[in-house]
């Protein structure tokens, strides 16, 4: 039986057409992939990713507990500040990635994968022994709205939340008299903000953005466009270019772990002997070189040998051309500027590797309005 | 659409004109697939018996194989489908036909496609 949102009848009404994913029947898109995409990027779009799951740490050990689960050090969070983790196993292999919030002390919220909350909860609660710690599964009680583009802010700012949280922040907040939780976080490459709201104002909620954004530009975006901004902003998807058998070295998440973190993490030896003597395999980006559109699963070659597969890959819209992401073997000649190929429908078709992210992201640089 | 094209469960269309056939996919196909990206075809002379692919078809999601309803030569292909897939998609695009081929396909070939209006009772 597939599950459905809280905001399922508003996407029927919309006219959505509908997929599943993760085992949701969720919006694919409302008009067109590429519109909603060029919203996003131009104006501001409204997405229902009430799928993802909201866990809650909380207890005396809550940090050292989740010190141990992820390479990132969450010691040096400070209130309502967010960190983008992997939760690894004892290989170092990512069983999910996350974005990790300290609400307060001893209190944490985690954002994890639809497709991954069953894993995530079981590893968490396989971990716990000896720990002073309550893990809660929330995800059947919020919903969540990401309000993403250069207007997001605009529009947040004009229902009369007049400071928004910066960066990578969370926020206790009020819109239309609803209490929920503000956070300037997303999965587009763009700034905006998540809204993590109780299920029965989601509706509610949903109607109101829309009708308040409306002089926004703002429109509905169905999971099509977010897998299409999230590529060009080279955002990995768990499942395609993050699984257990992949690290965060190979997976060039590098920057995003802790240099020197006191405590000992699950597959930390493993990673720092990577992160000291490099891996068999890298994370690189690629742009096609004719018109063919690289996809999941396709073989890449260099010098007619095998070298790796392209894990996500597709259109850019905003480019104008064809980019993916693949894991190739870690070879010295193989860098940014060199030309390898793809196998698509039997012949080899010319990509060459570019840097990542494809398009520039404007959510670093966004102003703590 | 025109109501005396024959269509396959696989959503191909086929439309005789004279002593040649057009081929092409079907508005429902088309709708399913969203935006149309990418179209490959084959060059004119190629050969195909029936069900054998003859072209992909992608959308941003996903590529398509597209199959012969019925066997034939290809004699002509739409190059501007191939330089414009986005046409595909505009409704007002009236040139949606892929390829254009001589076939000598009997009775049995045509036996299993669908007249138009089954075929739309079908897909609804």
């Amino acid at each position: 039986m597939t599950k459905q949102t809280f905001l399922h009848d508003k996407h029927i009404k919309l006219g959505a057409k509908m997929v599943d994913f993760a085992g949701w029947d969720m919006p694919v898109q409302y008009t067109s992939i590429i519109e909603e995409h060029r919203t996003v990027r131009q104006n501001v779009g409204l997405f229902d990713v009430s799928h993802m799951g909201e866990l809650i740490v909380h207890g005396e050990d809550a940090l050292p507990f989740l010190n141990k689960l992820v390479p990132q050090d969450i010691s040096k969070l400070i209130n309502q500040k967010a960190v983008y983790c992997q939760l690894t196993n004892k290989n170092g292999g990512i069983i999910d990635d996350l974005i990790i919030y300290k609400l307060e002390e001893q209190k944490y919220l985690i954002i994890a994968n639809a497709s991954r909350i069953d894993e995530d909860l079981n590893w968490m609660v396989r971990s716990k022994r000896g720990f002073e710690v309550t893990i809660v599964n929330e995800s059947h009680n919020y919903s969540l709205l990401a309000v993403q583009g250069p207007r997001a802010c605009e529009l947040i700012k004009s229902l009369g939340l007049e400071e928004l949280p910066a960066f990578f922040f969370i926020k206790r907040a009020e819109l239309f008299d609803i209490n929920l939780w503000v956070s300037r976080t997303g999965y587009t490459g763009e700034d905006g903000v998540e809204i993590l709201v109780r299920n029965e104002f989601s509706e509610y909620l949903w109607d109101k953005l829309l009708d308040a954004g409306k002089e926004f530009g703002i429109k509905p975006i169905g999971l099509g466009a977010r897998d299409t901004l999230r590529l060009e902003a080279a955002l990995h998807l768990y499942g395609n270019d993050l699984d257990e058998n992949t690290t965060p070295v190979e997976a060039g998440l590098a920057w995003s772990i802790a240099k020197n973190k006191t405590e000992d993490y699950n597959g930390r030896r493993i990673i720092e002997n990577q992160l000291k003597n490099g891996t068999d395999k890298k994370l690189i980006g690629l742009k096609m070189l004719d018109r063919a559109i690289a996809r999941h699963g396709y073989e890449v070659y260099s010098n007619n040998e095998k070298i790796g597969v392209i894990t996500s890959g597709g259109i850019s819209p905003i480019r104008g051309d064809n980019i993916a992401l693949a894991y190739i073997k870690n070879l010295d000649n193989l860098n940014v500027g060199s030309t390898i190929q793809v196998m698509i429908r039997d012949k080899l078709h010319d990509a060459e590797i570019i840097k990542r992210p494809f398009v520039a992201k404007k959510n670093k640089e966004c102003k703590n309005i | 659409m025109n109501e005396s094209m024959l269509c396959t469960k696989t959503h191909e269309y086929v439309l005789e004109q004279g002593d040649k056939y057009e081929i092409g996919i079907t508005d429902y196909a088309i709708e399913q697939l969203g935006d149309i990206v990418f179209i490959e075809l084959p060059e004119t002379g190629s050969v195909f018996s029936k069900n054998e692919a003859f072209a992909t078809i992608e959308s941003v999601k996903a590529a398509s194989e597209i199959y012969m309803p019925i066997s034939g030569e290809v004699v002509e292909v739409n190059e501007e489908l191939v330089n414009s897939p986005e046409l595909l998609n505009d409704t007002s695009y009236e040139n949606k036909w892929l390829i254009k081929i001589k076939s000598s396909a009997n009775q049995v070939e045509f036996a299993d496609l669908l007249d138009y209006s089954d075929y739309k009772e079908e897909v609804e």
